[in-house]
């Protein structure tokens, strides 16, 4: 039935149109390396990529009036009527059509809407209400009437008496006075975030249709009519399975994700979007814009607010709830200074780097295993694989249980240090661009031949942020070859992370900056490189059911007990 | 002058000329917006005879959104947390409508107690008594309005004379307790696990001695 076209349509289309073109207008440029990042480019889209499509507000407010069009024109209610059924039932069209049909009166009574008898011309429409006095005609459209001059009023909510006090009401007409309207809407829609909001009688269940809400805010309480509408697009979003509303805080964009919208697809996939904006909306501006403001990705199938690739939701989201439970036992790894194991003199992380160098030995460690750097180089040298041996040995409880802690902190370690590298290469990159600002003024150089430091940050952090995923992915990958292959995958794009933070740590000079560049340049391509086939991999293992789990992940089978971790 | 001001203030002197209802609402401190609200217990049930205080909060956005009560009287009813004294009632929650008033809320409440609604507790194991033996609450329920509300002692319950007996309290049988409290289990666990389990009616035919030994090791 919904596939039925009404000329009312095209109407709507040519303005979407119209608007759409606006938007873009919006956009503010300053993302210059934009062709990287389309992120909805269909035919070169990369397996770990998910499809997926950015919705300002308007557009999402559009699809809303489209759907609110066609079940007007099926039910051939009015277009407010329409709205609040479909916002009764959950936007369930064809569900709404088939309960309307059957008994529209105790559709619309459930839905707290009072409609005009259908059409019949001799009849004096009169009107379904729950209050004893029949009402004239639906009130919204109009302004909210006066009282009456000769009947002294008295509104039963604030007692104000006042001669003249303008009141009004639903179709139930019960009436009060404006400022309580207004008061009792705001605070509905700003305290509680309601926006099915029934009369003020009590028991009364009349909905206020959204332009009464328009009418009451409109002089005293304009503000909080955009409000509104944002819990009307939210619902609509929440109750659309391919729809999902932007995590970031003041964000209203709507991302559309139809592959990502069954939990069996989130099986296979990790549908990492993004709704294109950057930032505190409102806050781009400001002088650490560049740095700071990151793009809005976010994960469609699970709250994790970033991106989680390469590990699915189910296997990501037991890992978080494991990080939370161990919280206490896995603290003191995220402390700031550890001892040179050589001297054991103090040494605080103040970089992204792995790379310690001790200042009163001269000792050469790595910051996560605390072993030599020297060794980290050879691709023997395995910093990111755990050796299992110490728990098939283990032979009582109790040294069980203590390696079953060592083999977590083993990954948690790593997962807590990529997070702390991020961040510190980030502040440590703040200094970084002061300084290349200052150069730009004081050399030859220009602008765009200072930018590859920030694409090298930027490209370290994303790599990070895979690397993060990697260990939780590992540590509930079962043993066996498949699961050293991603680890190799793994230790290769660690070492060429490493090798790009060192680099991001040397001192800049300006004679020395076109020797740096080329080398920052060639290390960012090639860690760009190596991140893409640990994500190819993860992703199309996903899709050839190649992973295996030590316990029990949701959907699939339950792992054969020799895998088990223990 | 600010509309919550009026109001409250209307409802208050409001509430002052009827003498009829029983029903008070005074200041407690400097505050319009935090009083004490007082009635009497309805008639022909449990809560006869006792006088039932109630802390009564009045929001910033009042009367848009609820008033916030919860009883300073320990009462012993399904919807009534016995410790915390906090309510469970539609018209405090999302049936509240700006119309109705301290007054009508707190008859709603006096309503509550002649009515209890053991499916939306408030207190799982008041409403596991209540459920399982009437009698027995009812029993529980005016010995709490004794103890705790004020009310004379001239319905016969109340064992022992003078101070507050924990048994009577928790709505048990002396014998019940007696028996475990025999095996060398403190008096106050035998009386915590036996209220848990419910111990009472026929549930005590249903719950093994054994079972409740090993709640008391726990
Ligand atoms: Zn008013
Ligand atoms: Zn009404
Ligand atoms: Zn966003
Ligand atoms: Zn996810
Ligand atoms: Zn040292
Ligand atoms: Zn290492």
């Amino acid at each position: 039935m919904s596939d039925v076209e009404y000329s009312d349509d095209d109407y709507y289309d040519d303005e979407d149109m119209y608007d759409g073109t606006q938007d873009d207008a919006d956009d503010d440029g300053m993302d210059m390396d934009n062709e990287d990042f389309q992120i909805d480019a269909g035919p070169k889209r990369k397996p770990y990529e998910t499809e997926h499509e950015s919705l300002s507000q308007a557009e999402v407010e559009r699809l809303m009036r489209r759907e609110i069009e066609q079940t007007r024109n099926i039910l051939g209610t009015d277009e407010s009527v329409a709205g609040l059924l479909l916002r009764h039932m959950s936007w369930n069209k064809e569900r709404l059509i088939e309960q309307y049909m059957d008994n529209p009166s105790k559709l619309t009574d459930a839905a707290g809407i009072t409609i005009p008898e259908p059409p019949s011309p001799a009849s004096a429409a009169p009107v379904r209400s729950r209050s004893s006095r029949p009402s004239s005609k639906p009130l919204p459209h109009k302004r909210p009437s006066p009282s009456k001059k000769d009947e002294p009023f008295v509104c039963p909510i604030c007692f104000d008496d006042a001669p003249g006090l303008e009141t009004s009401g639903l179709d139930c007409n019960h009436q009060y006075c404006i400022g309580c309207w207004t008061a009792y809407l705001s605070s509905k829609i700003r305290d509680e975030g309601e926006h099915f909001i029934r009369c003020m009688a009590e028991g009364c269940s009349i909905v206020a249709p959204d332009c009464f809400v328009h009418a009451s805010l409109l002089r005293d309480e304009p503000e909080t009519w955009p409000r509104f509408k944002e819990l009307l697009a939210r619902h609509y979003v929440s109750c659309n399975p391919s729809l999902k509303f932007c995590p970031h805080p003041g964000c209203t964009n709507t991302v559309s994700c139809p592959g990502a919208s069954s939990k069996s697809s989130l099986l296979s996939i990790v549908p990492t979007v993004s709704c294109g904006a950057r930032g505190i909306p409102g806050q781009e501006k400001g002088p650490d814009s560049i740095t700071v403001a990151r793009e809005h990705k976010f994960c469609f199938g699970c709250p994790i607010d970033s991106d989680h690739r390469p590990v699915i939701c189910n296997v990501a989201k037991m890992w978080m709830k494991k990080c939370a439970d161990d919280s206490e036992t896995a603290n003191w790894i995220k402390s700031n200074t550890k001892e040179c194991p050589k001297c054991n003199s103090t040494i605080e992380k103040n970089g992204g780097c792995n790379h310690m160098t001790c200042k009163k030995c001269k000792n050469e460690f790595c910051w996560v295993c605390m072993g030599p750097w020297s060794d980290h180089g050879t691709s023997w040298y395995s910093c990111n694989r755990y050796e299992e041996k110490a728990g098939i040995e283990a032979r009582d409880a109790q040294s069980r249980s203590r390696a079953s802690l060592e083999r977590y902190l083993h990954y948690y370690n790593r997962w807590a240090n990529h997070e702390q590298s991020a961040k510190l290469s980030l502040e440590l990159y703040k200094k970084t661009e002061k300084k290349m600002e200052e150069m730009q003024i004081t050399s030859s150089l220009t602008w765009i031949e200072v930018q590859f430091m920030k694409k090298a940050v930027e490209e370290a952090d994303k790599c990070r942020e895979t690397l993060k995923w990697t260990y939780a992915m590992a540590y509930y990958l079962c043993r066996g070859n498949h699961k050293e292959l991603f680890e190799d995958n793994q230790r290769d794009l660690e070492h060429a992370v490493e090798e790009l933070s060192e680099l991001l740590e040397q001192p800049i000079e300006s004679d020395t900056i076109p020797t740096l560049r080329q080398k920052v340049t060639d290390k960012t391509v090639y860690v760009s490189k190596r991140n893409e086939i640990v994500l190819d991999d993860t992703a199309n293992g996903f899709l050839e059911g190649r992973w295996k789990w030590n316990v029990h992940v949701d959907g699939f089978d339950d792992p054969d007990p020799a895998d088990l971790a223990f | 002058m600010d509309a919550r001001l009026r109001r409250v203030n209307k409802e208050i002197s409001d509430c002052k000329a009827d003498t009829s209802s029983g029903i008070q609402i005074e200041l407690i401190d400097d505050s319009p917006f935090h009083l004490l609200g007082t009635f009497p217990g309805p008639e022909g049930t449990a809560y006869e005879g006792g006088t039932f205080k109630v802390d009564i909060n009045i929001p910033d956005s009042y009367p848009f959104t609820p008033v916030k009560m919860k009883f300073i009287t320990k009462v012993y009813h399904p919807n009534v947390s016995s410790a915390s004294g906090a309510i469970c009632l539609d018209i405090l929650k999302d049936a509240w409508s700006p119309v109705l008033t301290l007054k009508s809320t707190l008859i709603s409440l006096q309503s509550l107690l002649c009515s209890p609604e053991p499916n939306d507790p408030q207190d799982a194991e008041v409403a596991k008594h209540y459920v399982t033996s009437k009698t027995g609450f009812e029993e529980t329920a005016r010995y709490w309005t004794k103890v705790y509300a004020g009310a004379k002692d001239n319905i016969g319950v109340g064992k022992t004379a003078g101070g507050e007996d924990q048994i009577a309290i928790a709505g048990l049988e002396k014998a019940h307790v007696d028996q475990f409290e025999a095996l060398g289990f403190p008096r106050e666990q035998v009386i915590d696990v036996l209220r848990r389990l419910n111990y009472r009616g026929k549930n005590v035919s249903q719950i093994s001695e054994d079972r409740i030994v090993e709640e008391l090791l726990k």
